[in-house]
């Protein structure tokens, strides 16, 4: 019976597989020729609002000249940057307080007030502190993703099970080997989804700051071509961002993938 | 596999970016890189806006009036002069490049100085660099009939209401009826076309696109409000260097004769700073580049926008100008 019901669950697995990129590639389309209809018969002033077909040449352009991948590496470099730092300290700091209810309870009031302060918000004071250096961009970068990370970790060290924990210790493993074989891959899977949303917060503050702060990269250069009254440009810029945003969810759910392959969430869905 | 097929893709894509063109790259004839400079140059960082008005000091870098000098500069740029007042205050920027309204209200806490001229009005009430729009069928003929109309500006408090203001109360009219509110310049034509204001105060490229869409322009308000009015102005601390102060004026001053003289050459080099196409380029009209600050114009200026609240005392004029 098995090895009758296996060849079908595959050729199941198979085509959904399929759908899926297939459906995508279809609403992409049908997005573009809705975009490309809409400004052709005017239901948007085409000067304004460049049809489709217009802003995907123009962005081939883009593709073909240095100076665009300088900007996208301008902005990638202040992206990663950013992103490490957040990683680093919410990591760090989200172990030590997930570590002690003493630290918990005393941070905790502090993070609720000062995590839903919109980045944004302190480019007045990114600006004081370093006027249009890429140290404002990384200020706002960092201070917007640290909390997507710092928080998961702290959710991650309080679902370890008390009793693996209990087991470990009757066993008589060390703190470090608790650590290792007992907090950590509880809290793994949480910090990778703290890294993936950071990843997404980080691209939108980056180019948030560079719009506004005007830091070099493609923000930049999106403000430089409205100001200058080149919006089929301008429209490919903003494409291109679009672009790399999703090009970072890839590389992290890959990422995200390798990382957890031993964890049941990732291998139910894989099996699933 | 997986990790070769990504190899490859980088390859690929390593290939692909080295047969690139590349439109940022300034011509080799001028691109002195840092390195090259010889050691004795002094550092010297200014914070600019990229647009128009400052193409006499990208021209003066360009040209190497500023080597001549003896400075080695750094161009900055910002969105707005609120971003490099701060900036220069701190000492990060020796130099600034601001309107010249936005600098006599900062200079009234902060201790600034006008330096250099930049940009003044061509002094043509028919064709300017700065207008205020509107619909060829809006019943807006002249600046009297923007009184109790809706009138938009980058933003409020600033030069550019300021003069309208006094152009609408030199005609007669109420200017305190005007409604003014806040449309940025690049999406004000659409604002005017799609009726949210009744009429919109914008600057090149946009008063050229704004004419070729059929829109009329009802004042060329710097022009209008004076012929001699410099819009914007270089500035340093009161404590700025003596000696690096008058190299730098020194190279301005050429910059500024140089712009002047060579319109061809501000047209090129706005279009390696700014992203406005060359076709447009072409057609808009540039702003002139004194090299003498206009006193009775300013004093003219800070007058109405002490009428108008936008200013709380007089200049000190004789500190403020060079």
């Amino acid at each position: 019976m098995t090895t009758l019901t296996a060849p079908k669950a595959a050729e199941r697995v198979r085509s959904a597989a399929l759908r899926g990129p297939v459906l995508g590639v279809v609403g992409v389309v049908g997005f573009l020729v809705l975009w490309e209809l809409a400004s052709r018969i005017g239901l948007i002033d085409p000067r304004f609002f460049p049809p489709a077909s217009e802003v995907l040449i123009r962005l081939g352009e883009y593709l073909l000249d240095r100076a665009f991948w300088r900007d996208v590496a301008a902005t990638m470099w202040a992206w990663f940057l950013g992103l490490a730092i957040a990683i680093v300290a919410g990591a760090v700091l989200g172990f030590l307080i997930g570590a002690s209810r003493f630290l918990e309870r005393f941070t905790q009031s502090t993070i609720e007030f000062l995590r839903p302060i919109p980045s944004v918000a302190l480019v007045p004071l990114a600006v004081l502190l370093f006027g249009t250096k890429v140290q404002s961009e990384l200020l706002l970068i960092v201070y917007a993703s640290i909390w997507q990370v710092l928080l998961q970790v702290v959710y991650g060290t309080k679902d370890v099970d008390p009793v693996a924990d209990a087991t470990a210790k009757s066993y008589g493993l060390n703190l470090w080997q608790r650590i290792r074989y007992v907090v950590w891959p509880t809290t793994l899977p949480y910090l990778m989804t703290g890294i993936r949303l950071a990843a997404s917060v980080a691209l939108i503050l980056a180019i948030t700051a560079e719009m506004i702060i005007q830091t070099p990269g493609l923000g930049k250069q999106i403000i430089l071509t409205r100001e200058g009254g080149a919006a089929t440009s301008m429209y490919a810029l903003i494409l291109a961002t679009g672009l790399i945003g999703v090009l970072i969810n890839l590389v992290m759910r890959f990422i995200e993938r390798r990382v957890l392959a031993w964890h049941q969430s990732v291998r139910m869905e894989v099996a699933g | 596999m997986k990790k070769s097929s990504f190899f490859a893709i980088a390859a690929i894509a390593a290939l692909a970016l080295s047969g690139c063109s590349d439109s940022g790259a300034t011509p080799s004839s001028t691109n002195t890189g840092d390195a090259d400079a010889p050691a004795e140059l002094t550092p010297v960082t200014i914070g600019v806006i990229p647009i128009a008005d400052t193409a006499a000091v990208w021209l003066g870098k360009d040209k190497g009036f500023f080597e001549e000098e003896g400075i080695d500069l750094t161009i900055e740029t910002a969105s707005g002069g609120a971003a490099i007042v701060p900036a220069v205050v701190a000492g990060d920027y020796q130099f600034g490049f601001s309107n010249v309204l936005s600098l006599m209200v900062a200079a009234e806490n902060l201790p600034l100085q006008i330096v250099s001229a930049a940009v003044a009005t061509t002094g043509d009430t028919s064709k300017d660099m700065g207008a205020v729009i509107t619909k060829a069928d809006s019943g807006i003929s002249d600046p009297a009939d923007l009184a109790g109309k809706t009138v938009s500006s980058n933003s409020i408090g600033n030069i550019n209401d300021t003069t309208v203001r006094d152009v609408v109360d030199g005609a007669g009219a109420d200017s305190s009826t005007i409604e003014f509110v806040e449309v940025p310049f690049p999406e004000a034509i659409a604002a005017v076309e799609n009726d949210q204001v009744d009429a919109a105060f914008v600057v090149e490229p946009f008063v050229t696109s704004a004419v070729e869409a059929g829109l009329n322009v009802v004042t060329y308000a710097y022009a209008d409000f004076d012929p001699k009015l410099d819009i914007a102005a270089y500035f340093a601390k009161n404590d700025v260097d003596a000696d690096l102060l008058e190299k730098f004026q020194t190279a301005m001053k050429k910059s500024l004769e140089f712009a002047t003289d060579n319109p061809d050459e501000v047209r090129r080099i706005i279009g390696t700073y700014t992203q406005t196409p060359p076709e447009v380029l072409e057609k808009i009209t540039l702003p002139l580049f004194p090299t003498e600050v206009n006193r009775s114009a300013l004093e003219k200026l800070a007058k109405a926008a002490q009428d108008y609240g936008v200013l709380s005392k007089t200049p000190d004029f004789d500190a403020l100008l060079p």
